[in-house]
């Protein structure tokens, strides 16, 4: 079983992942949308897709996702980039895309712990030195300052792992006064429930 | 900021969303249904955890049985019984921490929905227990494992390439079979196959002239682990260890070397039972497989096979020739067990006619 798999023709996998991709987009079915998403986002938990996705610019649908109305489509739109943005060929490719860092930080007010936490990952597999302007500036750190005070122990963990790995104490202290003063952002705190 | 988390957080049990066992998702088409029924869910490195919480498991003192049974899968650093965690009438829910976040992925998926003592277990990852530094930590683990996992398909794909061709057809649908049915299949399920199905984890030519030499099994399967470019899983270096320690201490009149004795149908017989140790194997199990491996080592020595080849390696003989392993920490280990084998051979010499009537008995373990 295991020696069949690793053997497993890589452009069946191809066709597969593709054949997936074409149905996302021509069904109208909002069901079978959600399981297809979901399906694509934990296929690219695995690195041996990783390649294949990003040659069928799965990147750019999952940020397509982070648009939408529903908050399931959103949710695992955003884990297919936390998961895809751990591979630096990936990573780049969201980067190219017009608007995405925006797309992810919009993510941080978002109601659901799980989409908050996966675009905390991406942000930080995303930030790199072309792109911490972005992916780590005064608003983001803000916010993450907010969340380090979080009850939540996973936001509180990773928010803080963020602060220390992804940009200096210098502009945590900056975004610490920032946040004190009268510039704040909203960016990470979720809008309430109609 | 806090830093201290972890200490705390063992004192705060609270429900939550993760921990709720989600509906199966029953309208997929068939072609992307999955092995397992599943939820429609979506699995990052966010949502896994080495802290694993355990619910269902029936308050009738079986906490031992309970850390038995995982430990199975790798080395547990701490567990503890939730009582403030609600729980239904008449169970108990109980938090594991695992030493690696692999082993609690595997005995997750084995473990879970498992009936134990009339209960069915529930297992879900608690990453809500993690430290801040647990947090960092696995992220950083699950990054390097995506950089090296495709360093090693880059360099796999030239070798396929040349190989696709000796691919029987039968084979290649089999697989079809297979990838069809992986969908929607959790993604731990993926990486761990991946991680031990990867091809690179077989072990290295060189080992090919050195295994059938005359070391018991356990050294030669720690061997392949230092080989390995893949780091081997704790759970086989866990069981491979234990099984080296239940071993009665080799005694002069009870050489421990079944090996000593085979010829090379056995050898290549060997080794294929050999290579599933890269994945996880119970300790039991390993136990009886080397129990058999014993018994028909034993009877090969009865049918006479034993005299023709004991004149050639017994371990009375001088040392075989010198083996280079070409790597200088390989040959000091390989020097070490090689004195550590004289050592214990030497004894023997006194009374060789003793040794040789005992030798066909299979040894008994425990």
């Amino acid at each position: 079983m295991m020696s069949g798999k690793s053997k497993f023709n890589g452009s069946d996998r191809f066709e597969y992942l593709q054949a997936l991709v074409t149905e996302f987009q021509d069904t109208d079915s909002a069901e079978a949308r959600e399981q297809i998403l979901a399906n694509l986002a934990n296929f690219a938990y695995d690195p041996r897709n990783m390649e294949d996705l990003r040659r069928l610019q799965v990147t750019e649908l999952f940020l397509d996702m982070l648009t939408e109305e529903s908050e399931n489509l959103v949710e695992f739109g955003i884990g297919g980039l936390c998961n895809l943005s751990m591979d630096r060929a990936c990573r780049d490719q969201i980067l190219q895309s017009d608007g995405a860092v925006s797309l992810v930080t919009g993510c941080l007010s978002s109601r659901r712990e799980e989409t908050v936490l996966s675009a905390i990952t991406t942000l930080m597999n995303l930030t790199a030195a072309s792109s911490r302007q972005l992916t780590a500036g005064g608003p983001v750190l803000q916010c993450m300052l907010r969340f380090s005070l979080s009850r939540s122990a996973r936001l509180r963990n990773l928010a803080c792992v963020f602060l220390e790995d992804c940009c200096s104490p210098a502009q945590v202290d900056a975004a610490r006064r920032e946040l004190q003063g009268h510039t704040q952002t909203a960016l990470g705190i979720p809008l309430p429930e109609d | 900021m806090a830093a201290s988390e972890g200490s705390t957080s063992w004192s705060t049990p609270e429900v939550h969303k993760h921990h709720e066992q989600q509906t199966v998702c029953h309208t997929r088409p068939k072609y992307r249904e999955g092995r397992r029924p599943k939820a429609v869910k979506v699995y990052t490195i966010n949502l896994e955890s080495r802290f694993l919480l355990v619910q269902g498991v029936p308050a009738i003192g079986v906490m031992t049985e309970l850390v038995q049974l995982f430990a199975l899968y790798g080395a547990i650093e701490e567990y503890r019984v939730l009582d403030e965690y609600p729980a239904e009438q008449f169970t108990e829910v109980y938090l594991l921490k695992f030493q690696k976040l692999q082993s609690a992925k595997v005995a997750k998926r084995n473990l879970d929905e498992r009936s134990f003592f009339g209960g069915l277990l529930h297992v879900c990852y608690a990453p809500e227990y993690e430290s801040m530094e647990d947090t960092r930590q696995k992220i950083q683990d699950r990054r390097r494992f995506v950089t090296r996992a495709l360093q090693n398909k880059a360099k796999d794909c030239d070798r396929t390439v040349e190989k696709s061709k000796m691919v029987p057809m039968a084979e290649v649908a089999v697989c079809e079979e297979e990838e069809s049915r992986d969908i929607a299949e959790e993604p731990d399920n993926l990486t761990t196959d991946y991680l031990f199905g990867f091809p690179l984890l077989l072990p290295p030519p060189q080992e090919e002239f050195y295994q059938p030499s005359s070391f018991p099994e356990s050294t030669s399967a720690a061997f392949r682990g230092h080989q390995g470019n893949i780091r081997p899983a704790e759970d086989r270096m866990g069981s491979t260890y234990h099984s080296a320690d239940n071993c009665n201490p080799p005694t002069p009149t009870e050489p421990q070397q079944p090996p000593f004795c085979i010829n090379t149908p056995m050898v290549s017989k060997q080794r294929k039972d050999s290579r599933p140790t890269a994945r996880f194997i119970p300790r039991t199990t390993h136990l009886q497989n080397r129990k058999r491996k014993v018994e028909e080592a034993g009877q090969d020595s009865l049918l006479g096979i034993e005299d023709k080849s004991e004149t050639l390696i017994g371990p009375k003989l001088p040392e075989q020739p010198k083996m280079d392993m070409e790597d200088e920490s390989l040959n000091i280990t390989a020097n070490l067990i090689r004195s550590t084998m004289a050592k214990i051979s030497a004894v023997p010499e006194h009374k060789p006619a003793v040794q040789k009537t005992t030798k066909p008995k299979p040894r008994r373990r425990i």
